[in-house]
């Protein structure tokens, strides 16, 4: 299962989703995806960065795209100078 | 009438008014489960820690054991830079500047700070992946404080 973690003031919220199912053309799959997307574009609207993180050795990279093939997803709300 | 009965009487009377004041007017703790506050402040409460447990597994799971331990025990972690290669981002495990060490030495501090509240622990992912994954706009977002220019270093 493929994780996005939106990171908010009650911790981090998961979406989650089955890509090799959503591949296969499972409805329910293929939603949950869709659904993952949108709230992607919509944290990303409101300023969020997104990074696809593999594992704890391996370097963040920052994408501007929903990827549904990243194993995890962590948004972080928008930053600023303190 | 008999002297115990208005005794009793009496003492009855004193009771209803000691048990109204208990209830409607004192503000004793036993008004709320969870202590002298108001249930509202008690769901804020159980939130706010669920919230930290939940921050701090995401971290966890973001560290090998290593770092995870050197943050235990330090109270910061380590990032290097992947545009600058003498330098190191100390990360502290609690609200604070961002460290900046160039080949051992400290040169300056950065203030960076997410625009929503969240978990203290949220807070070093949030340096982390930005320093991996966004080290120029992270750069261009922070407040610097300089050791030779800042007054107060």
């Amino acid at each position: 299962m493929a994780k996005m973690r939106i990171l908010s003031s009650l911790g981090d919220s998961v979406v989650e989703w089955d890509t090799e199912k959503a591949t296969e053309g499972d409805v329910e799959a293929q939603k949950a995806v869709k659904e993952a997307e949108r709230i992607f574009k919509e944290a990303r609207a409101r300023g969020a960065t997104a990074f696809k993180v593999d594992a704890p050795d391996k370097a963040a990279e920052r994408i501007d795209k929903f990827d549904k093939n990243a194993e995890q997803i962590i948004v972080v709300p928008r930053v600023a100078g303190g | 009438m008999d002297p115990l009965l208005l005794l009793a009487l009496f003492a009855a009377i004193v009771m209803a008014i000691g048990v109204v004041w208990l209830l409607f007017v004192s503000r004793l703790p036993y008004r709320y489960p969870l202590g002298n506050r108001h249930p509202a402040f008690a769901r804020y409460y159980v939130n706010k820690q669920e919230a930290e447990q939940r921050a701090e597994s995401l971290l966890k799971g973001l560290l090998n054991s290593d770092q995870y331990n050197h943050l235990v025990r330090k109270g910061y972690i380590e990032v290097q830079s992947g545009m600058y290669p003498y330098r190191t981002y100390r990360i502290p495990r609690h609200r604070g500047s961002v460290e900046v060490y160039e080949m051992g030495r400290l040169v300056m501090s950065l203030c960076v700070q997410p625009t929503e509240a969240v978990p203290d622990a949220d807070v070093v992912v949030m340096h982390k992946l930005m320093i991996e994954g966004n080290e120029r706009e992270y750069l261009r977002r922070a407040n610097y404080f300089d050791r030779q220019t800042d007054p107060f270093w």
